[in-house]
């Protein structure tokens, strides 16, 4: 009879259904299937996962115990006690901080991006960009480890599923252990929404002529709720702005309500990153630029004149 | 150790390098022709070189002489031109070693940034030493009166009155002669560890080389349906390195002719490839004992080559450029070896600059171009030209016009391919475009090192060209151009392809196309594209064009084999040059502006969509345009100037 353990993050809500994928995907792959969830919540989560299929649950509801460090010692004691024969983790920041720090405790083989588990020492995973499909046989010593991508099942609870078991692990470990030490933190500079979700983009290109002229987008997207400001790369080779402004082929993809290309002539290696924008407003002094052809409105003038009219407008109509 | 792992390492059929093989060895090593790319240098080389092979028989006289004193050359020893040859080559080495001394502590050059200069100073003293006392030996037994034809000797002669004679100078020569000898033999117990040991190496590796044109890739062929032992993902630890890349690093003498002229390592990037070389190098010696293990079937645990010899951003710095090995007077392949290793990188950990994923899913994506762009927009360049579109079924061409994703999509590539359209057009030659059924050649993805990728698209664009029954292809795009007409060949797509300077440069020959006078732009200045002209020597077409539609023409510091790369070749094209001192288009750009040309002309779109970056972020208004867009408007656009013919 072969084992296998699912590594359940469960959130406040309670268990959801990245843990039920994974429950669904571990008994495509074992006979039996058993829980270890760590922190506040995991023994409560006990009725749902025994839905999915769980016979029990091996759970440790001390928030400390979310701790990776202290995760990994306390899984590793559970499987020396228990010896299941396949553990599968989340693809998530938190598993794969686990399953990595367990791999180096016990030494066993774990493999990544697996999309699904057919038994016990056997996954399958995507290569070359996911051209090929390929099944793998784990070898070396039990468990075998694996982390799931997301949505590699769907969640499907069992007829004959019940309340799980509850196992209540006791969160014996160094205190050093229970927390996760943060050394420094850096926060990204920048206000505003971020240049991804916002909804309005003001880009910035060449055609500013310096750093100044990001100046006057900056009070632009100010004016604008939930407007960001972009750059071309010319501009930000220039050293106008920073990288992470950079819209366009090697910079950031942005599909905002409506783009507001400044000064940027529309280079190919610009159009592809914006070009799902709904909305294009281009200001430019060359009415043949590329990027007036892609516009839905095309400005052509002086834009040190017409951005600060538009923002003073704009201003002026949302009373701000 | 060396030896072993140069012997156990795996042998590439796919180098097929039995071409050319003996006339290499001829010019490049006995000519010492690539050496001489450098006058001065080339001459302090080629006089030790030679000299050594000339003395090679003197030597084994001296070891002779140890036992029995009065013995000299047979024959050889006697006739005075050898005899003469001696005298005169062993001063030439000497000679030799004083300019080799001169260039490494008075000029000093860059290029030796990074070498091993205590070995070369130690191996230099070495060879002053061997020359100067077989020198003063002769000298002794001139004076002694026991040298063969002294009339033939006029330095040994010369130095022979230094010696009295008599039992001094029986002394001195029996000193002598044991010294020499020792010199030697010290010497070659020195070489198989130093950099020197290319005296040795050096022939193989020039008879293993690649054979022209240097634009192809040593084929990886990736079959994932094959056995499995059979698959390789590129270099990815010391073991995975063929015999010639293995032997290339034993090979190397640290000269850094390829350092000085590496567009990368002149614009402040960490890629040199003579460090890569030295890097890996040290990297294979310490891990030697492991590779030979691992080899003979045992289970030993090798270190990833980058990072542990090479950092990542070195190897992603190359713009493949072929500026090293064209120097390289050993024949070292420094950028198959750099794509190596991108291979295993790119398919093996999936491991690149993170901007240039989009380049690769847009390849690999339905669209199958760098861009994204859908395959219906290929041929909007060409609204209101009078372009055939080549249907499933049509007459075939006498010309495939393969325009490239660049020459399609990019506003300023696409002047160029109109241009050359237009070209054609007026001078009514029968040619036809394969419109939306065209896809990326492969070349930003083989040169990323994404084997399988390129691979595919070669099998799939093949099977389109094959159907379309065309023989003849005219490609726009020098990497295309490149990708077509050496790689395609290796997966059984055999065309003759041109590129559209060679065919426009034709028709001007043929009095076809007479470019206007009066419309003639200023003074041009060209930038050969290395996979133009470097890698597949076209050098004369695109100036006998710029000849034809400029009023003059100038040439920059580094032009044809020399010329220097605008940046954008090796994918680099979509990656992000934020590393360095200066971009590499930017220091291209202000070469070719420091000529006072008003225009930079181009043959390649990706040097025009570079170079005309740099031309703005310099606010320059030196214009860049391609060679055929210059053409088009001395001939169609001249006001009293028509197509000829």
């Amino acid at each position: 009879m072969t084992t296998a353990w699912v590594h359940a993050e469960v959130p406040q809500t309670g268990a959801d259904a990245a843990a039920f994928e994974l429950l669904a995907a571990a008994r495509a792959a074992a006979d039996v299937v058993e829980v270890v969830a760590f922190g506040p919540g995991s023994s409560a989560a006990a009725e749902a996962l025994g839905a999915h299929g769980a016979r029990r649950v091996y759970a440790c509801d001390e928030a400390s115990m979310a701790s990776a460090r202290a995760g990994a010692l306390i899984l590793e004691r559970l499987i020396q006690e228990h010896r299941p024969d396949l553990v599968l983790f989340p693809t998530s920041y938190a598993g794969r901080d686990l399953a990595a720090r367990l791999q180096a405790r016990t030494g066993s083989t774990l493999m990544s991006n697996a999309t699904a588990v057919s038994g016990p020492d056997r996954a399958r995973t995507e290569i070359l960009g996911g051209t090929r499909i390929v099944d793998v046989r784990l070898e070396g010593p039990t468990p075998r480890l694996v982390l799931l991508k997301p949505r590699s099942a769907e969640p499907e609870p069992v007829a004959d599923g019940g309340v799980a078991d509850v196992v209540p692990v006791a969160a014996d470990v160094p205190a050093d252990l229970r927390e996760p030490r943060v050394l420094t933190r850096q926060v990204e500079a920048g206000s505003g929404p971020s240049l991804d979700d916002a909804r309005v983009v003001v880009a910035g290109g060449r055609g500013l002529g310096s750093p100044q002229g990001f100046e006057i987008l900056a009070a632009l997207a100010d004016a604008i709720e939930g407007a960001a400001v972009g750059a071309s790369r010319a501009a930000v080779d220039a050293g106008w702005m920073p990288y992470a402004s950079q819209i366009g082929q090697t910079g950031k993809t942005v599909k905002p309500d409506v783009y507001i290309a400044v000064g940027i002539s529309g280079a190919l290696q610009h159009l592809v990153g914006m070009k799902g924008s709904r909305r294009v407003i281009a200001v430019n002094k060359d009415a043949d630029a590329p990027m007036m052809r892609l516009a839905d409105l095309g400005v052509v003038g002086d834009l040190a004149q017409f951005v600060p009219a538009l923002t003073q407008e704009i201003r002026r109509r949302t009373g701000s | 150790m060396r030896g072993a792992i140069v012997r156990t390492a795996r042998v590439d059929a796919e180098r097929d390098a039995q071409r050319g093989r003996v006339g290499r060895e001829l010019t490049h090593v006995l000519g010492q022709r690539k050496l001489f790319q450098k006058l001065t240098p080339g001459l302090m080389h080629a006089f030790i070189f030679w000299g050594f092979l000339v003395l090679l028989p003197t030597i084994a006289e001296a070891m002779l002489a140890i036992v029995d004193p009065s013995w000299s050359l047979p024959i050889l020893g006697h006739w005075p031109p050898f005899v003469f040859a001696v005298d005169l080559f062993a001063s030439l080495v000497i000679a030799g070693v004083g300019v080799a001394f001169w260039i490494r502590k008075v000029q000093r050059p860059d290029r030796f940034r990074g070498s091993h200069l205590r070995d070369a100073d130690r191996t230099l003293v070495a060879i002053l030493a061997i020359a100067g006392t077989l020198l003063l030996w002769n000298a002794t037994r001139v004076a002694l009166g026991t040298y063969p034809h002294p009339a033939a000797a006029p330095v040994s002669r010369a130095l022979a009155n230094l010696f009295a004679g008599g039992a001094g100078t029986e002394t001195a020569s029996r000193i002598l002669v044991w010294s020499h000898v020792l010199i030697v033999l010290g010497f070659l117990a020195y070489l198989p560890g130093s950099k020197h040991l290319h005296i040795l190496t050096a022939v193989p590796n020039v008879w293993l080389a690649k054979p022209r044109p240097s634009g192809r890739l040593v084929p990886l062929r990736l079959d994932l349906e094959g056995p499995q032992e059979d698959l390789r993902f590129g270099a990815g630890t010391a073991a995975d390195l063929s015999r010639k890349q293995t032997l290339d690093l034993f090979t190397c003498t640290e000269c850094g002719r390829c350092q000085e002229v590496c567009p990368a390592w002149a614009t402040g990037k960490p890629l040199s490839p003579k460090l890569l070389i030295m890097d890996l190098r040290d990297h294979v010696s310490t891990q030697a004992e492991r590779v030979l293990s691992a080899r003979a079937g045992g289970v030993v645990e090798l270190q990833p080559l980058v990072p542990a010899a090479v950092d990542d951003e070195v190897v992603w710095d190359c713009v493949t450029c072929g500026a090293c090995v064209r120097e390289c007077p050993v024949d070292i392949e420094h950028v198959d070896t750099i794509v190596d290793l991108r291979r295993h990188l790119v398919m093996a950990e999936s491991r690149f600059p993170t901007e240039a994923g989009r380049l690769l899913r847009g390849i690999e994506g339905a669209n199958e171009n760098p861009w994204s762009q859908p395959p219906s927009a290929r041929v909007d360049w060409a609204e209101g030209l009078d372009v055939r579109i080549l249907q499933p079924g049509d007459r075939a061409p006498e010309y495939l016009f393969w325009v490239g994703c660049a020459g399609a999509f990019d506003e300023r590539a696409q002047e160029a391919t109109r241009s050359v359209a237009r070209l054609l057009a007026a001078t009514g030659t029968d040619f036809a475009i394969l419109g939306p059924r065209e896809r990326c050649t492969g070349d930003p993805a083989r040169r990323m090192g994404h084997e399988y990728l390129f691979q595919q698209l070669a099998e799939r664009n093949i099977e389109v060209l094959g159907e379309t029954g065309v023989t003849k292809i005219v490609a726009s795009c020098a990497h295309c151009f490149n990708t077509l007409a050496n790689e395609y060949p290796d997966y059984g797509g055999r065309f003759e392809v041109i590129h559209h300077t060679e065919l426009l440069a034709r028709l001007i020959g043929q009095g076809r196309l007479t470019p206007g006078p009066d419309a003639r732009a200023g003074t041009a200045t060209l930038h050969d594209p290395c996979y133009l002209g470097r890698h597949n020597g076209v050098f004369e077409a695109p100036r006998e064009i710029v000849g034809a539609a400029a009023g003059a023409t100038v040439e920059m510091p580094r032009s044809k084999e020399r010329s220097f790369c605008c940046g954008a070749g090796g994918a680099r094209m979509w990656m992000e040059e934020l590393e360095g001192t200066t971009r590499i288009n930017d220091a291209r750009f202000a070469e070719a502006a420091a000529t006072g040309a008003d225009v930079v002309a181009t043959a390649c779109p990706y040097c025009t969509v570079m170079l005309d970056d740099a031309a703005k972020s310099a606010g320059s208004d030196v214009r860049v345009a391609d060679v055929a867009t210059l053409l088009a408007e001395s001939v169609l656009d001249a006001p009293a100037a028509g197509p000829g013919a």
